[in-house]
Order: structure tokens, then sequence, then C-alpha cells
């Protein structure tokens, strides 16, 4: 039996994985402490691509002669892409080749892999896709804490604040487990509040829930610290105290006074007053954010003025209460820490410092003046790929960029303008099945490796099987690149030595991991980081003392409300929002070949009074158009959104077509969160179907349990 | 060197103007900084301190507070100080607000000029701050006037302990916003909540035994508070000769018949509109910024949304539905003193009034400020409010557990917790669906039992 932690979501549930017979059996780890044995279903069906069908098991390469990919052997296909990438490099610069990675893969691959640009290839050219999951938090969080651990807090503390603010957060869909926190803090007598254009499953929990126009989650926040602020809710003494920059916030709400907000937001005043009145009255605040607030062109300063709410509030590094940001990807925490993003090395180092690019090189045996600069931020390198100034090749880990790109169609065609794209996968996922060359790896249960999860604890995902014949680990693949590449320092490939060597390079840095080893891990249930030395227990809570910032204070940022880079009009009328479905996760390369899984395909949620309007019935096929693009699906008719704006979930190709490209100026986050669209029926109807003619009117679905049925007037 | 860009007047609009444009001389005529004036009635009624409604002017704007401009000399483009000094323009804007109006009521001055003790203004945080330390010491008062600021400096009055009555000239409350049966509902939500209104009558003379009416009725009190409104301030810039009818008249870049000058807020004028709220001076105000910094902005009139700020009563009012041609989709039910009504032209809401019942506020000012085209029903359905739901029986295929993905009928085929955790695993992951689950095994127990 081994004990391992689910390949999806950032919950990375404990689990135990026993081989019987030839099958592979989930079963709960109850000693974990995050998750205490539960699961969703995406958890309990993970095995399920183990001896898939559809399971990559030998390299291809795109045949010049017929253009099909054909089989190939290890060999020939590593030399024929070190080979082109050296061509390349030669002729146009190390910054012709790019690299992507992901926020699924271990800390180990995402350390490995910053390494083959930097030093293999000497690219500047290399970000991922967490860039696209929490990067506005964890900017914002720079900036107010000088330090981003998504929770500086375990995540079983919410059981024990007395308020819980969730903003932009469905978790009992997204990563269910963690719902079980809410229910026992409301048994326990403390209050939830949830803010969600649609009332979801997790609102369904909720003590309050607010439902505001996407996009303005900002705009209440502001409103809600003037309110806070009128009140005499702020903690004053703690803000002299602990904070820096206070009175410009001050400034900047008190030109939000709850009407303005009402009208920008579409929440009630009587609905704000009732939040800040639970607020003010309450010993411990802890205010979460995810997707929904984040995902903006301004999702940087949504943040921020949520931070500046708690802060106001005198919250965050008292116990059980504070802010912190749910990630959402596998190790969409590790993976940020260890140098696969644009402007970063190591331990969380800025790669434009040059302590820290002494630091690096010295454990990577390299000249510090050999490595590169910042490069570009994922949807900038995408953008730019196959044009004058841009990459020409690209190398894939753990990402399916076809389907999870804001405004994919332009995406898909940059990558198809390459002169080469390179992407190691499990399956032959959209943008695999576009490559040139498609390297089969090894996938969770078969290899071993270290995830940090959304409280910043250092995790051990073990091997419980051998993989199947014909294919390498990630590691294994860059070591072969980076030999035939000449680099100049040999690549590990055995997991626990890459993960030693990290240790040493994050030493020092914000995301110190230096006194982890897998020892520990498997004896304390992981360890958080930062963790200096072998003797150091691990920092499970942060900021009691001081914040991360040079004073030790915690900075209030000003920061007022633009709104979404596009906003409805006479020509595209409704907002436009996506997200995830709990069967589903992410492109859903993996959960959609899942056979235990029901891969439904896309839908369009939409109010009744809205489908009225259109005319639209449940189940029955519309079009969302959108600048960019337009998906053909079927309607799915609930009383649970606002009627002013359409859902669409993103895990099959579609979504993303329609999606906003607009970045947020600090974090390069892409606007998926909010665009203005069209929803009209897919071919007019002959019978009148405005609902005037007959007394026909549409009908709601029956979703689940906490769902209601009802009929419009 | 950039444009010098002067601003008379330091309210709400110059704020928000200064905001937008570094680098702005703004010369306040009052000694203090600038103020949210509309959050007024809320320093009255105590839920805001006054501190909490000082807007902040940004550091990069050179801010002159006592400093009144006494006139505009266009030729030179200069502006002149009480002081005889000058200030050189290149732009100036004129931001000067409004002055409150005097109801005709003898005795509310006094011989030597100044009000009557008793006596009120509503207008500054000085006249909020005077009428707020009266407050303690008074146990009656009247508010004349029954706009918005009337009611709500009745309310506030009224929830700090007074006995307070409202006296309105016109035949209904709120009569430049709302109709008679709307009026009519709020009357009678005031006296529910302890405060008479009287309605179609003027208060004509102020004596010691009270407040007299034209109707005969003498009102006894501690307190007259004059919330009777207020008209543009022009007199700047009708001395400057600058083309002035009821507010400064200004284009649809903000400019006013000299185009080195701009108007906005209540001042202003455009078209027949003079707007007496924020919303319309920060939108002006928003706009100028723009244009100065050399955008092609036009500005097309406002969209008001007028929302009454008091407890006890919810009033919003978008756009003048009094004067506004379309079909009304109206309901109106005095017995729960709700009365809702929408202007609907070519399916878009064009103005609404709603009394009492506000749980939809937020999404009918999104389709009125984005002019959303609505079906048909929509109008009606939106006025219906939100039924409250109906518990309806599962059918089988129905799923309850949605982590697992377990459906109503496979929970009632097993008999008990334990089993629908062994053979389905529902409830063993978020745990939502335990009640659900609980109650499907209940009902099992009991199917085929005569209900």
């Amino acid at each position: 039996m081994t004990t391992t932690h689910c390949p999806y979501c950032s919950l990375q549930c404990g689990m135990t994985l026993e081989l019987k017979g030839r099958a592979l059996e989930v079963q709960p780890w109850p000693e974990f402490p995050v998750n205490e044995g539960a699961l969703c279903r995406k958890g309990w069906t993970a095995t399920g691509l183990r001896g898939h069908r559809e399971r990559l098991t030998t390299p291809l390469v795109r045949d010049r002669a017929t253009g099909e990919l054909r089989a190939a052997g290890w060999d020939e296909a590593l030399d024929l892409v070190a080979g082109r990438l050296r061509e390349l490099r030669d002729g146009h610069g190390p910054d012709t080749v790019a690299v992507f990675g992901g926020g699924g893969l271990t800390n180990e691959k995402a350390y490995q892999l910053g390494k083959l640009a930097r030093v293999a290839i000497g690219t500047s050219q290399i970000d991922y896709n967490g860039r696209w999951c929490m990067s506005s938090a964890a900017s914002a969080a720079n900036r107010a804490f000088g330090i981003d651990r998504g929770l500086p807090f375990p995540l079983a503390d919410v059981e024990h604040t007395d308020v819980l603010v969730l903003v932009g957060s469905n978790l009992a869909e997204t990563m269910p487990p963690a719902a079980r926190h809410l229910d026992r803090l409301r048994e326990s007598g403390g209050r939830v509040v949830v803010i969600d254009p649609r009332r979801t499953p997790t609102a369904d929990r909720a003590d309050l829930f607010l439902q505001p126009v996407p996009g303005t989650d900002l705009a209440l926040a502001l409103g809600l610290l003037h309110l806070l602020d009128a009140a005499g809710a702020v903690d004053e003494e703690y803000v002299a105290a602990r904070t820096t920059g206070f009175d410009d916030v001050r400034r900047a709400v008190a030109a939000w006074w709850p009407e303005r907000v009402e009208r920008v937001t579409g929440v009630a005043t009587a609905q704000l007053r009732r939040l800040c009145t639970l607020l003010a009255g309450a010993g411990r605040v802890t205010v979460l954010t995810a997707r929904g607030a984040e995902q903006h062109a301004q999702g940087t300063d949504t943040v921020l003025a949520w931070i500046d709410v708690a802060l106001a509030l005198g919250m965050p590094g008292r116990e059980f209460a504070g802010y912190g940001c749910l990630t959402g990807q596998g190790n969409g925490q590790g993976g940020r820490e260890h140098g696969q993003k644009a402007d970063q090395l190591p331990g969380y180092r800025m790669i434009d410092d040059p302590a820290a690019r002494e630091h690096v090189a010295r454990v990577w045996g390299v000249d510090p003046d050999a490595l590169p600069g910042a490069g570009r931020s994922a949807y900038e390198l995408l953008d730019a790929l196959g044009t004058d100034d841009g990459s020409r090749a690209l190398l894939v880990f753990g990402s399916n960029i076809v389907v999870s790109a804001p405004n994919a169609t332009q995406v898909t065609a940059r990558l198809a303008a390459l002169d080469l794209l390179v992407v190691a996968d499990i399956v032959m996922s959209e943008t695999a099945a576009m490559a040139d060359v498609v390297l089969p790896v090894t996938q969770w249960a078969e290899e071993t490796g270290t995830m940090t999860n959304l409280e910043g604890r250092v995790i051990l995902r073990e091997r419980a099987v051998a993989p199947p014949d014909g294919v390498r680990s990630d590691l294994d693949v860059m070591a072969g690149l980076a030999e035939r590449l000449g680099s100049p320092v040999p690549f590990e490939t055995d997991p626990e030595a890459v993960f030693a060597e990290l240790g040493r390079a994050s030493a020092g840095g914000r995301a110190d991991y230096a006194g982890i080893t897998y020892e520990r891990i498997r004896d304390e249930h992981g360890v958080f980081w930062p963790c200096p030395s072998a003797d150091h227990a691990g920092t499970p809570r942060m900021f009691a003392d001081a914040f991360a910032t040079p004073d030790g204070r915690a900075r209030f940022v000003a920061v007022d409300h633009r709104g979404p880079a596009e906003v409805p009009d006479a020509t595209y009328p409704l907002h436009l929002t996506t997200g995830r479905v709990l069967a589903q996760y992410q492109s859903g390369a993996q959960t959609r070949r899942v056979r235990d899984l029901p891969d439904d395909g896309p839908f369009v949620e939409m109010h009744p009074m809205l489908a009225t309007r259109i005319g639209a019935y449940d189940g029955e096929p519309v079009v969302v158009t959108t600048r960019r693009g337009e998906l053909k699906a079927p309607a799915r008719i609930v009383s649970t959104i606002r009627p002013d704006t359409v859902f669409v979930p993103f895990h099959w190709v579609g979504a993303n077509r329609l999606t906003n490209d607009a970045l947020d100026p600090a974090s390069r986050m892409p606007e998926f969160k909010a665009c203005a669209c069209a929803v009209g029926l897919d071919t007019p109807s002959l019978v009148p179907r405005d609902g005037c003619s007959t007394n026909e009117t549409p009908v709601g679905r029956v979703a689940s349990a906490s769902e209601r049925i009802e009929t419009p007037a | 060197m950039s444009e010098r860009i002067v601003v008379v007047g330091a309210g709400m609009a110059a704020t928000r103007l200064a905001q937008d444009l570094p680098g702005v001389t703004v010369l306040g005529d009052e000694p203090h900084p600038p103020y949210n004036r509309i959050l007024l009635s809320a320093v009255l009624e105590g839920t805001h301190s006054p501190d909490a409604v000082t807007m902040r002017m940004p550091g990069h704007v050179d801010l002159r507070l006592g400093t009144r401009v006494v006139e505009i000399h266009r030729a030179e483009q200069e502006v002149e100080l009480a002081d005889r000094r000058r200030v050189a323009y290149d732009r100036l804007v004129l931001a000067t607000g409004s002055i409150p109006t005097l109801p005709p009521i003898r005795g509310l001055v006094r011989l030597d000029g100044r009000l009557h003790e008793k006596v009120h203004a509503f207008r500054s945080l000085a006249d909020c701050e005077r009428l707020s330390t009266a407050v303690p010491h008074a146990r009656t008062a009247v508010v004349v006037g029954g706009g918005l600021l009337g009611l709500q400096v009745a309310r506030a009055l009224a929830v700090r302990g007074l006995a307070t009555e409202v006296v309105e000239g016109g035949d209904h409350l709120l009569r430049s916003q709302v109709d008679a049966p709307a009026g009519a509902i709020l009357a009678r939500d005031l006296a529910k909540l302890g405060t008479t209104v009287y309605t179609g009558a003027r208060a004509v003379r102020l004596t010691d035994a009270g407040l007299t009416l034209d109707n005969g009725y003498t009102l006894d009190t501690d307190l007259v508070v004059l919330t009777a409104g207020g008209r543009p301030s022009t007199a700047l810039a009708r001395r400057a000769g600058l083309d002035v009818r009821r507010g400064i008249v200004v284009d649809g870049q903000l400019r006013t018949s000299d185009e080195r000058i701009h108007a906005i807020g209540d001042c202003a004028q455009f078209g027949d509109q003079v707007t007496g709220f924020v919303p319309p001076a920060w939108e002006q105000a928003g706009l100028l910024a723009r244009h100065l910094a050399g955008e092609d902005v036009t500005y097309e009139g406002a969209r008001t949304v007028a929302r009454l700020r008091a407890t006890g009563l919810d009033v919003a009012v978008l756009g003048d539905p009094e004067r506004t041609d379309g079909d009304v989709v109206a309901i109106s039910n005095p017995v729960v003193g709700s009365h809702r009504k929408l202007v609907v032209r070519d399916g878009v809401i064009v103005g609404a009034t709603l009394v009492g019942e506000l749980s939809r506020i937020g999404l009918i000012t999104q389709h009125y400020d984005r002019g959303t085209v609505l079906g048909p029903r929509e109008p009606g359905d939106l006025l219906m409010g939100e039924r409250p739901a109906t518990p309806v029986a599962l059918p089988d295929d129905a799923e309850v557990c949605a982590c697992a993905g377990v459906s109503a009928g496979r929970i009632r085929a097993c008999h008990s917790l334990d089993d629908v955790r062994e053979t389905t695993r529902a409830t063993t992951g978020c745990g939502g669906c335990a009640p659900a689950v609980r109650q499907l095994l209940a009902t099992r127990t009991l199917e085929g039992t005569p209900s």
C-alpha cells in the first residue's frame, strides 16, 4: 500500500493506492489532515487513466511526407528535437526557443524545467499556465505582505474563525472535501459569506450570499471598507502598529458609498450593510479569494482591495484569521516557486536580483552572467510565437494550451506558425495533436515527486506502480535533451536527488525548502515552507510577529475600480463568465478520458428570464458569441445565475475561444472571468417562442439536491 | 509647458476632476477640505463619522482652501481672488455647485440677519454638525421639504429619538421624482415609523408658539430644518458674461460659451438638464478630465439613479419616470407598502420607481444603465419578486451527491447511511448531501404509508 495524493487540484487530498490483482485501487488515508479521508469523484476514479487505451507509450514524430504523426524511438525523437533546437538557436539566438510549463508538474519537474531553459537552452522565454491561475493573488500578496504563500495558515484553521468570506470561490464543486471545513465552522456557530455571480453549491452553504456583476468584486470591497470605516470598525491600533499606507486607502474608499457600489456591482445596499454588520461584530475574520476575484485585468487590484479589508479589520497575523488565496492547480503553489516563471529563479528569487543569480548559478555550477534575464509572461510568450521577435520553437510540459489559453483561436494560430512544437504528455491532448514531436511521459502513481499544496505544505506523491513500457519520466526527458543540447552541467534524473538540489537552490530565498527531505515529509504529513534547516519545524502559520516586508509591516495599497476591459454593449449585451464543473479538471485532458466521470461537454448556463427573452429551452443548443469567437452548446437553464450573465465551463475546446486576452498590468493574468457576449438560438425558430404567443415557458432542470426547481412566471 | 488648469470650487465634482488630472489648481471657498455631501444625513444619523465623509484631494493637486474667486477676467485669462490677487489659467473649470434656497417663512431670519436659533439649514458639513449638536437638547423637530434630502433628515432625526414631522408644500412626498400613489405609500410608512407628514401645506411663519402652516396648524417644535433644495450657483459666470439659463450652459465637451471655460456638476446645465446629484457630476468630471487630456469624448446627458438613504425607507428612482414617455409596467401594493413601476420603451427600461421592495434593484439598475433590450415578459417578471423555493420530491435520476455522482434512486436503494457510504460513496466528499441523503433514507422507510 502506498500513501500519495490526488493527481488533480491544489487541495492534494491524501489517499492510498493498493494493487489488488491487476487493479490499482484508491482508498482513504484518514490520517492526512487536509481532507481526513474524504475525496470527490475525481479522486476516487484517479486511477482511470492507468492502462487506458489512449495512453501514449511511444514517441511520435510528424512525418514530413504524410504530415501525420508516426511512432519513433526515443533516441530518434530526442536527437531530432535537440538537432532542430540547436539549428534554431545557432541561427536566431537562444530566445528563439521557448518553454511552457504547468502548475500540475511536481516541484522537481518545475525546478528542472527552469534549469533546462536557463542553463541547457539559455533562453529567457519560459513561463507556465499558473500565470492563468492565481498569479494576481501572488502579485497582490507580494505587494501587501512581501511574500506569496496561498494560505499563510493551514486550511483547517478556517473552522475556528468567526466569519469566513469567500470571494469568487466555488470550493464545494472545485475542491469538495474542503467544504467540510465550512460545515464544521457553521456547526460551531461561525458564519460563511459567499460572493459569486452564481449561487453555487458553495453559496448554498453560506449564511450570506452576495451576487455581484462579474468583474465588480473590487468595487464591492471598496464599498465594504467604506462602511466598515464609517462604522468605526477599523482596528486603529493594529493599523498603526503593523501596517503602512492606510490613509491613502481611507481616502480611496470614502468615494465608494453604498449606493454608488450598488449601481456598479448590482448588489443591493441592504446586502452590503448586512456584510458590514457581520464583519464589524466579528472577532476573527478570514477572507479567501479564488479565481473569480483574480482572473481579471484588475485581478491584482481586486485582491489588494480585499487584503485592505482584512488589514483594516486587523486580521492578518492573528490566530484563525487573515487573508488567503485558494490556489487552483495541484502544484499551483510549488510550480510558481522554483523557476518556471519568466521572472523568477528557485526559492521565489527574482531573476533580476544579482544576489539571487549569484546564489542559484553557484548551485547550478555555471557563471551568473550566463543566466538569461526575465522573459515574457505566458500569454505574451504565446502571442509572440512565430512572429519576428517571438520564439520559433516551443517545448510544452504539462499544459494543454489549445484548450486553456484565453482567446484560444489566436493562440492556436500562433502554435501553428511555429517551426517546431514539442509536447510531453501522457495522452494525445489537443495541443499534443498539433505537435511535431510528442514525447510520452510517466503519470501520477508511476513516479515520485513532491507538490506544494494550497497551504504551502510540501507533500510527497510516491510511486505505486511501474510505468508502461516505452514511457520516460519528464526528468529523464529533460536530462536527455540537456545532454544533447550540450549543457555545461549534467541534469539529475532521480527525483529525490533533484529535490535535494532544489532545496540548496532555494536556501535563503523567500520559499526556502532547504530543511525539507522526503523522510521528513513522510514523518510529518508534509512540511510547511519556509523551512531553512533540518532542525527547523517548518512554518504552518505566518505573520504572527512580522510581515515579510523590509520594515516588517504589511502595506495597504490604495486601488480604484475600473471594471472589466470589455463591458456589455448593444451588440454584446451580456456578461460571460467561465469556470469549472465538479467532475472535470482544467483542460480535461485527463478527466475527460476517465470512463467513470461524466463527460457531457460544455453547456451555456443562463437564467430563465434570459432564456425567455431569447426563446431558449433547457437542453437545446444556443450560440454564444464574443468579439473573438463563438461556441454552440446546449442551454442549461437555472435560476441560480444572474439574469444578465451566462456561464460556460472551460474544460472543453470552445469556452476559451470566447474569453478576452486583456491582461492584468501587474500579474499578466488574462481576463478569463468577464467579457461581453451575445447569446442566441442555434437556428431561428419558425414557431414564435418569445413566451408571449404560447403558454410555454422554459423549465429549470434538476441539477442537484440543493437546487430548487423553479419555473419563471 | 503644460496647460494651467484652474478649478473654481472644491466640492465633489472638483475632487473627482483633480483625481484624474494631475497638476491642477483648485480654489475652494470653504476653509475645510471637501467632503461627501450626499452622506451628510448619515453623519446626522450617526452611521458615518464626520471624518469618514471627508474627501481627500490627491497629493499632486495645488489645493487652496479659503480662497474665494470674485471675478473672471476672460480677456486676460485670469481669475481674481477676494484679496485682489490673480491666478492665470489656460483652462478654467467652474465647479461652483449650488446654493440653498430659503423658503419664504416669516421669522426665519432674525433682525440681526442670522437664522433663528431653532432654524437649521442642511447643506454643508458645518450645518450638519451644528444640527447634530442641537439634537441632544431637543425633543421635537419639523423638517421643511419632503424631497429626498428632507426624508433622509427626517429619518435621521427620528432614529436619534426626536418626534419628527415633515411639511411638504406639494400634494405628495418626493413630488419631483415619484407619482402620488408612491408618495402616499411613503407617507404611510413614515407614519408607521412615528413621523407625521403634512402635504399640501406651506410653512408661513415661525414664532415662539411654533411653526405655523398655511392650513392653520401651528407645530410646536424645538428645531426647524430647511431642506427645500438649491439652485445652481451661477453669479460668477453671469458676471463674466457666459451664457447662463437655470445653470451655466455647456455643450457635449462641457464647454461654456467661452471655449476656454468649462462647467461641471450642480452649477452646469446640459440641454434642459440641471442635476443635483453626485453621480452625474462625477461622470462629467471624469469625462472632462479625458477631454482635457486630449481624448475625443462627448457627454450625452446623465442617467440618474436617485436613492433614498434612510433607515426604514426604501426608495430608488431611475431617470425621470413621471416625465418620460413609454409603456408603464407597474405593481402597486399598499397592503405591504410597495409600489414599483418600470417605464419601458422599445424593450428598454427608460425610467423606474421602486418603493418599499428593492430586492431586484441591482439587476434593474444594470438593465437601465446598459440599455439592455428586454423580452416582452421580462419587465413584468422583474417586478414579480423571487418566489420562495418549493420543495419537491426528487426523481430517481436526480443527482443527489455531486462529489461521487450518485442519484436519488441509488440512495433509495440503500438501507442505511453506512450502506450508502460503502456502496455509493455519497456523503464521503464534501459532505453537503448528508441532509438530503438522510431525508431520502427516512422517506424510503415511509414508502407506501399514506401521508
